[in-house]
Formats: structure tokens, sequence, C-alpha cells
């Protein structure tokens, strides 16, 4: 029954697929122009490195991930990453452990005792804003893409002097998805979701309409989704769906876009929000694990995307780092929950690759969550004063 | 504001005769305390109990032992001022001292102050409860056939604590018989009429119903005791909860779940949070065997109030109840069942509570491969919190099975320290006849043998 099931779901997914595949040829070839940002980038002094903060997010446990019984649920890092880069064991969540509280303390350097809802932003400047603020830079060049919808604010504080003038674009593609879903099951009638094809039309005419509905903040050309911006997304969704194994997460729509938003853009700081994993809180560990694996994969992609782009190859630095892990199992509530405080819920790892970064290395020297954007600022080269935070001295920066 | 307005007349009865304790506890304890007796007419027995014996325990600490105990949270209340915050009801007020000692970011420092209060506290009232002899309990955690075991790893994260079992299944191969012969102790093969159950075997020793309970996925055990138990002239043998014969029920709780967030009138988990506490909706279907109001209350707190799946995952619900009744309500028996998870559904399973539409026509799949990675850590956990709980606490025996599957896993007082190994197998008779024998019951009339090794 199962196997029936199964092979006509499979038949059905590939039609589809033949006709999404065409619509994004032709999108591509008739539509797209190419470096649309060309005479943009030539008006301001490009950085010469880039940074790329990715949470390997959504909440992951040590035991899970880099303890030896986690590395089958992360080969690509355990095989193809840690080799390249430099590996720190031991990195500390001493701020509260929800996600946006933790990814924020990633972004400004500081703890975060902020709602951890996100209906608050970040307490001190981010490290996009002293970025664009020192460098004068367009918000092209600093971008948060995160599957976690509650990410709205996270782009900028609003501490006098900085604020959205100098913010990051954030975009949440989850929440474009799942308004997209809201709409095609809100009533029988209709292709729903089970039609691909009528599905990503539906995602793609919801660009049309603007993007506050999502909780975007998009500062790149005023308050309307630019055309070039616009097609951007259309590719990263229909590449999405021609995705031969057929996604439905927001993980691998956020890798979509963030790989679109590198190629038109090539913006010099990025933070990367996965989160899939968080589907730990359902109760199921396989899944959980699945999403620990799909996380995997989408971080060693985005490695080779950065070898394989001349924008980014040779001149960027990448962070890899959960924001934060789960209970523990004897201490703690178990893998579903993070709000404990045990030292399972804090204590996760780093992995740096790329530029200025030795390789095959590690360092047993705990290090903490803050001391990624003083480090990521003096790799890009401007001053972030004040920070909790303290520069990792192994990196060659 | 008056903290004991909500209160039930007995909790109320209970509250005002420890009113001068309760006046002196720091703010955010007594919040606490009372948000807990708030509830009692939802309240199991063992709980009843347990706040009728703290409360005489605070009552009867001395002057030097309460500033012992409380002073570090009086003082934290006095610098942070968290203990002058006010609010129309005690619900409200915990919130907005959580909220505050959020902002003060002094919440971790509050939660370190109140655990160690309790590590004071608890002993104390645990020897008032406990005092006599503990009877000994039962926990049976069955794997559904349909799981795709995995018999090299099964049950691998409680080795050293226990014994792996041989079986002889003989005719017992599927659900029907297995299960049969499980709890009733007669192999389908020699059933002239079907024989009652242990839950109702356990009525001899005036076990009560709530003592006893049986939880699974499906429904195949509560058919059994339909078929084996004489419901009808006896009464409900046991209390259960079948997550499948919830489902017009869940299916009610997610469309207002769901109609309350897509109508916008929660705009975050928090408010979801709150609206959720006061949502009215107690089962009234899918519920054939004991079920008072306060296994209502029950079931509609795992449901609604869960937060980890249970609404969704079979498996999850039957992992969250179990660890809730065994904290909660302290049964002598659980049986509890775990079945196949369907997979998540492809984009319409984003949308929390929603239910596919009728018109989609995306078949359900089953997960066999990752049911039993959920369920090997499902009932790991179900063993690690019961076996911490002190009714539990070298008092368990704890059996785990798998329908079909030649071998048990038994944990017992007796099976850690001795190193057993036992090579001769069991039939589920005996198995049967060793969990009645467990429980005190008298055996002669079963056809099985107790196995010995597990019983010393």
């Amino acid at each position: 029954m199962a196997n029936k099931s199964e092979r006509s779901w499979r038949e059905w997914k590939t039609q589809r697929r033949d006709v999404l595949r065409v619509i994004a040829a032709f999108l591509a070839e008739h539509f797209l122009p190419r470096r649309a940002f060309a005479k943009k980038i030539g008006t301001y002094s490009k950085p010469s490195h880039r940074v790329i903060i990715v949470t390997f997010g959504g909440g992951a446990r040590y035991q899970d991930t880099l303890a030896p019984e986690g590395w089958r649920n992360i080969p690509h890092l355990t095989q193809d990453l840690i080799p390249q880069g430099l590996l720190y064991p031991t990195a500390i969540n001493d701020g509260i452990t929800d996600h946006y509280n933790s990814s924020a303390a990633l972004a400004t350097g500081n703890w975060q005792p902020v709602d951890p809802w996100g209906s608050q932003p970040p307490q001190s400047p981010t490290l996009f804003e002293y970025f664009r603020k020192e460098r004068k830079l367009p918000a092209e060049e600093a971008w948060v893409i995160a599957t976690n919808k509650s990410f709205g604010l996270i782009g900028s504080s609003q501490v006098r002097g900085f604020g959205d003038r100098y913010a990051a674009n954030v975009i949440l593609p989850k929440q474009l998805l799942l308004d997209a879903i809201q709409r095609a099951v809100s009533t029988d009638k209709g292709p729903g979701v089970e039609n691909r094809e009528a599905f990503a039309k539906q995602m793609l005419s919801a660009l049309d309409e603007g993007y506050e509905g999502f909780g975007w903040q998009v500062y790149e050309s005023g308050h309307q989704i630019s055309r070039e911006l616009k097609y951007s997304l259309e590719k990263a969704l229909l590449d999405y769906f021609n995705d031969p194994r057929v996604p439905s997460s927001g993980d691998t729509l956020t890798f979509f876009m963030t790989k679109e938003i590198m190629r038109r853009f090539s913006p010099s700081l990025m933070l990367v929000n996965f989160w899939d994993m968080d589907i730990a809180h359902f109760g199921s560990y396989s899944l959980h694990l699945q999403a620990i694996m799909r996380t995997d994969r989408l971080v060693w992609e985005l490695w080779q995307y950065v070898q394989s782009s001349p924008d980014y190859r040779g001149r960027t630095t990448m962070f890899v780092i959960p924001e934060l892990g789960r209970d523990g199992d004897a201490d703690g509530n178990g893998f579903c929950n993070h709000r404990s405080g045990d030292p399972s819920c804090r204590h996760v790892w780093l992995l740096a690759l790329g530029e200025g970064v030795p390789r095959r290395a590690g360092s047993e020297r705990p290090i903490r969550h803050v001391d990624i954007a003083p480090t990521a600022a003096e790799i890009l080269g401007f001053k972030a004063p004040g920070l909790e935070g303290k520069p990792l001295v192994e990196l060659a920066v | 504001m008056d903290l004991y307005a909500g209160l039930d007349p007995e909790a109320k009865e209970l509250v005002e005769r420890h009113e001068p304790v309760l006046a002196q506890l720091p703010r955010t304890f007594l919040v606490n305390t009372l948000l807990r007796i708030e509830k009692w007419a939802s309240l199991f027995p063992a709980e009843k109990r347990y706040f009728r014996a703290l409360l005489d325990q605070l009552s009867a600490l001395r002057d030097s032992q309460f500033k012992q105990m409380f002073g570090a949270l009086a003082a934290f209340e006095q610098k942070t001022g968290c203990g002058r915050l006010d609010a129309k009801d005690p619900a409200m007020l915990q919130q907005e001292q959580l909220e505050y000692l959020q902002r003060q970011e002094s919440n971790f420092e509050w939660r370190r102050l109140i655990e160690a209060i309790f590590q004071k506290l608890e002993p104390l009232v645990e020897a008032r409860l406990y005092s006599s002899e503990l009877p000994p309990r039962l926990v049976v955690l069955i794997y559904s056939q349909g799981i795709a075991i995995e018999r090299e790893t099964l049950w691998e994260r409680f080795q050293g604590n226990g014994i792996r079992v041989p079986l002889a299944l003989g005719s017992a191969q599927t659900t029907a018989p297995f299960l049969s012969e499980l709890l009733s102790g007669q192999p389908a093969t020699q059933a002239v009429k079907p024989a009652p159950t242990l839950f109702r075997q356990l009525d001899r020793e005036n076990i009560s119903p709530l003592d006893k309970w049986l939880i699974e996925a499906g429904d195949e055990l509560h058919g059994l005791c339909e078929t084996n138990d004489d419901l009808a002239r006896l009464g409900p043998c046991a209390t259960g909860l079948s997550y499948h014969r919830l489902r017009p029920y869940r299916r009610r709780l997610s469309n207002a779940i769901y109609s309350r967030v897509s109508s916008g009138g929660a705009h975050g988990p928090v408010q979801l949070a709150r609206w959720l506490e006061t949502l009215e909706a107690r089962p009234q279907e899918g519920l054939s065997l004991y079920h008072d109001r306060t296994v209502l209350d029950f079931v509609r707190d795992i449901l609604v109030l869960g937060g980890n799946g249970t609404l969704i995952i079979n498996n999850s619900f039957v992992e969250w109840s179990s660890v809730q009744v065994l904290h909660r309500a302290q049964p002598r028996l659980l049986v509890a069942r775990f079945g196949v998870r369907d997979k998540l559904k492809p984009f319409s399973s984003l949308l929390l509570f929603s239910q596919p539409r009728p018109t989609d026509k995306i078949p359900l799949l089953q997960d066999p491969l990752g049911s039993f990675v959920d369920v090997e850590l499902e009932t790991y956990y179900i063993w690690l919190k019961s076996s911490n709980e002190l009714p539990y606490r070298g008092k368990t025996l704890y059996l785990l099975l798998a329908e079909g599957v030649d071998q048990m896993f038994a944990l017992a007082p007796s099976t850690k320290a001795a190193n057993l190994s036992l090579s001769s197998r069991a039939t589920l008779s005996d198995v049967n006849a060793t969990m009645a024998a467990w429980l005190g019951l008298k055996t002669g009339i079963l056809s099985g043998r107790p196995i010995s090794a597990l019983l010393s």
C-alpha cells in the first residue's frame, strides 16, 4: 500500500517538476537582467572581504552533532568542512537560550535580553549598522535571510545614530511560504498545495503585493520590492520548486534565496538563519535528526557555492554555529526544549572557514557567541566599539 | 487583589487553614503555589495529597528554618522589586513577574533560587507523603507492529540498567494474540472464552481505575479490554487514552486553534498560550474507559498545552501523557503502547494545527523507520523521568516489549545490581504472571510462571 502511494507521489512530482523547469528557464532567459546592479555597485567602494554567519540553527545539541555519536548526523561537516577550517569545540551561549536572542547576540556581539518572540529590535547596534555606517554602504551590502519568522527586526537596533538607515535587508522566506500555503488551503476550491505548479505561481504572485505582509524589512530601494530584487526572489522560488529533492522545508527555501541574493548582489555581510531542526518541539527525534542532516547538507552546499562564485571565492570567511543547544536528557527536559539553561542548552561549537582561517585546525579555548561579531568586524575592517565579545585571536585577520 | 478569590471551596479551606505561613511567603513563590492549587478540581488525588503535605510542612517550619529556606528569595524580591508587582489575578500577576524578571535579566537567578528552595523543601514534604512502605509499581512500554524494529540497536539506551529476556512467542506473532496473551495470560490458541486482562484482575486488590492507566497511539488495547473485561457489567477496568479514538476531539481542538490563529486572534505564541489556558473544551468523544473530570482536564491539557506536538504526532501524545500521568497521578500500573507515526505532509504540515484539505490528494504515508527512532528515545524518557520520582524509584518493574519480537527488556530493582542474564525463553503468559506477581496478585489461576529473576 505504502509502496503504491509512494510511487504515485513520485510520478506526480516528476511531472510537475518538468513544467516548473520550463517556466524557470523562460524567466531566467527572457526577463532577468544580467548584473542588474552593475551600475549601483560602481557608485561605492565595495569591501574586499565577505563574511557569512550561518546559524546551524533551530537548536542542536552537542551530543547530536559534534560528539562522536552525532557524527552520523553531520557527515558533510565532519568529512568535508571541518578539515578545511578551524573548529572551536566549545562555544558557549551565556544569554537567553531562545532563537531570536541568541541570533541577535551573534549579530551584535552583545547578549540580548529582549523579547524572545522578536517583538523588539536588538538593544545594541548590529554589525550591519556599524558596517554600513562607517563604510557608507548601501543596504544591498548587508542581508539577513532567516527561516525563523520572528526575525523581522533583527536587521537593526533603534540606538540613536543607528537604526533603519543602516539596517540590513531582512527577508523571511518561510513566512512567504506559509502565507502562500495559507491562501492555497483557505478554500476547498482551487489547486491547494498538491499542485506545485499552481502553488509556485501563487507564491510568485504574492511577491507582486509587496513584502511587508511577510514581515520583511527591505531597504534596498524604498518600500517597494524593486524589479531586480523581485526577479531574484522569483528565480530563487523556482529553483526551490525545481529542486530534485522536492523540498518543502523552510530551510531549503532560505538556502535558495541566499544563493540568489549572493548571485545578484554579492553582499559583503550576511546572516543566514536555518531553523528547521526546531521541529524538535513536536517531540519527534527522527524529524529533528533529519533536519540536522538537511542543515548539514545545506551548509556544505552553501560553502560549495561560495567556492564556485568569483565574487566570494578567496575572499570569504564563513562562521557556522548553532545559535543554541537543546536541553539534556538527564538534567534538562530532553531534546524537545531549550529553556532549562542547562549545559546542553548552552554548550555548542563553532566552525570557521575560508579567508584568514587556518585549515585542519582546532582550538580547545572556550569561546562565546558574542565573540563572532567583533571577529567579523575585524575581518571586514570596521570598528564596533564596546562589545561584550572579543575577537577570535586564532584567525589571521 | 484577593489572591484566594478564584479558589475552589476545598482548596480555599486548605489555604485559609495555612494563611499565617502563606502570608509570609515571598510573593513569587506564593503566586506559583496558588496557581497550582487554583486547579484543585483538576488535580489527581496524589497531587491533592502533595499540596496538603506541602502546606502542612510550610506551617511546621520553625522561624529559623523558614528564614534559611526563603531568605534568599525574599532578599532577591526586595532587590529586584518584583515582589511589589500587582495584577488583577494570580495568573496575570505571575505573567507580570516573569516578564519583569526577564527585562531585568534576572529570570535565571530567580529560577535558581526557586530550585534551591525546592531542593530543601521536597525531602521534607516527601518524608510526610511517603512515610509508609510504598507499593510496587509496573510500567509496560510496547512498540506496536509496523514500527521498523532494528534488532541490533533495540533498547540500547537501557544497556547496563536491565536485562534482555528471550521470549517464546508461539502463535502470538501479531498484535491481537500478542496483546491478548500478554495482558490476559491466556494464549490465544487455548482461549475458550476471553480471559480478563491484568487491569480487571487488579480489581481484586481494590486498585481504582485511576491507579491503572493504558495510553496508546492506536486502540487495540482498548478493544482488548472491551472484549475481555465485561465493561458493561463490571464498569471500567482502567483509565484509558487512545490517540486514535480522540481523533474527533483532536480535530475539534485543531479547528478552534487554527481559527484563532488564522483570524488574527492571537498575535504571537505568548498570546496564543494565554488564550489556550482559557479554552474550555473538554473531550466529549473518544473516551470509552474510566474518565472523570480530572481525566478530561488532563486530556485537554496534554493536547492543548503539551506543546510538544501531542496534537499532531501520536507517539508524542503517548510519551508526554505517560510522563505526566506517572508524575501527576502516580498509578500502580501504566501500559503505554506506541504506534507508527505518519509522515508530515509536504507544505500543508507547515501550517500548525491545520487539517489537510479534503480535496488535496497527497497520499498519507507512514514512517516506520522514523517511528523506531522516535519511540526508542520516548521510551527512554518515560523511564528516565519516572525512575527519578520517589514513588517509582526502586519500586518499579519496567517491561519493554515489541509486538512480534522474541525478546523483552526488563528493568527491575533487582536487575541493575545483579548483572543477570537469562537463557531460557519465557512465554507471554509467563510475562503476564510476572506482572501479576509483581503487583501482588495471587498467580494460581494463571497459566504462566513468573520469571523469578525479575521478582527478587
